[in-house]
């Protein structure tokens, strides 16, 4: 869903470079570099980075429909 | 006796060289980082308005993991504090508010948006996400951090790793070795190094004492030794922000003072009965 705030074994900050690993490993970057460069050295901090997908923005969508879909049932309603 | 020796230190990480003690007196020290050295989180919050897409409970919950700088001076435990309050007093709570509403983009909320009472106590990162708000959707709340201990949740814990291992003791006998070099081609942690037809020690810290140096010695026996030092030890302690990791060591030491004080008084009151 979104990115959980600490590792889950070791409790190290983990959220704060998610959206940094996101935008450049998109950009063509090795992975394993990008990890190294933002400090995650164990595996246990390196696989919720690695393993993580950001599934928030799929599920915003389904609320904008849903809203748009309430929009038009209450004008057909007034109508 | 006991003696120190600093291997690495920043901001967030301490390695330190300890000689001079034994097993137990080390993992008390490490025991006591992670279950008895406070440090501050959100404890309770109070969600005023919540249209989010997660509910109100994870929230909260991910609110409480966001570590929090800490003045241990200025503030005081709840069970500790003379406020003797359940909701606590200025002493010993700090008061967060957050507000965040998106109107035609969506907006992520990160750690940054939460408005603390005193600009001392803020989160250790203003990049966390915390949720993302889709068109029309708003969060407001407000939430109380209090200072707590590892024992009772996790949360509290100041560092993200506590530990100590024993110094390892590479021997290699000069006799016996022929400097083959693969010793040092199967080390994972580039422990050995080839110079001038001898394997030396170059970077015994590093040393994870797993043996395959010795397994992959051809000689017979391994020309090769890998031990450990008695009573040496390298301590490795890794903050999360929350407090210097040199502030949680004499934290931890003056707790572990404390506490064997108490033990102490205990005997010398059921000596007198």
């Amino acid at each position: 869903m979104i990115i959980p705030v600490r590792c889950f074994t070791c409790g190290k900050l983990i959220a704060d470079k998610w959206e940094e690993f996101a935008i450049r490993v998109k950009a063509g970057e090795n992975p394993a570099e990008v990890l190294d460069s933002l400090g995650l050295k164990r595996y246990c901090c390196r696989r919720m980075i690695l393993s993580h997908v950001d599934i928030i923005d799929e599920i915003l969508r389904f609320h904008e429909e849903a809203e748009k879909r309430k929009e038009a049932r209450r004008r057909y309603y007034q109508e | 006796m006991l003696e120190l020796k600093t291997l690495e230190s920043d901001e967030t990480n301490l390695r330190l060289l300890v000689t001079g003690v034994d097993t137990p007196y080390i993992n008390a020290i490490r025991r006591i980082v992670l279950t008895e050295v406070p440090c501050m989180a959100i404890d309770e919050v109070v969600i005023i308005e919540n249209s989010s897409v997660l509910h109100d409970e994870i929230i909260a919950h991910r609110l409480g993991l966001i570590p929090i700088k800490t003045d241990l001076d200025g503030y005081n435990l709840p069970e500790e504090c003379s406020c003797r309050s359940e909701f606590g007093c200025n002493l010993c709570r700090v008061t967060f508010t957050l507000d965040r509403e998106a109107k035609d983009e969506p907006v992520t909320v990160y750690s940054g948006d939460l408005v603390s009472e005193n600009p001392n106590i803020a989160p250790v990162s203003d990049k966390i996400p915390i949720v993302k708000l889709g068109r029309g959707q708003k969060l407001k709340l407000e939430a109380y951090a209090r200072l707590g201990r590892g024992k009772n949740h996790a949360k509290w814990q100041p560092v993200s790793l506590s530990a100590h291992k024993h110094l390892p003791k590479i021997r290699i006998d000069a006799e016996k070795c022929n400097a083959c070099g693969k010793c040092v081609e199967t080390c994972p942690r580039k422990v050995l190094a080839k110079s001038k037809g001898k394997v030396e020690v170059v970077d015994l810290y590093a040393c994870t004492m797993c043996r395959d140096c010795v397994d992959a010695c051809p000689e017979e026996p391994s020309a090769i030794e890998v031990n450990w030092e008695k009573n040496a030890f390298i301590f490795i302690l890794e903050s999360t922000g929350a407090l210097p990791p040199e502030r949680i060591i004499t934290e931890a030491v003056k707790i572990l003072d404390r506490q064997l004080k108490e033990f102490t008084d205990q005997i010398a009151e059921v000596q007198k009965a």
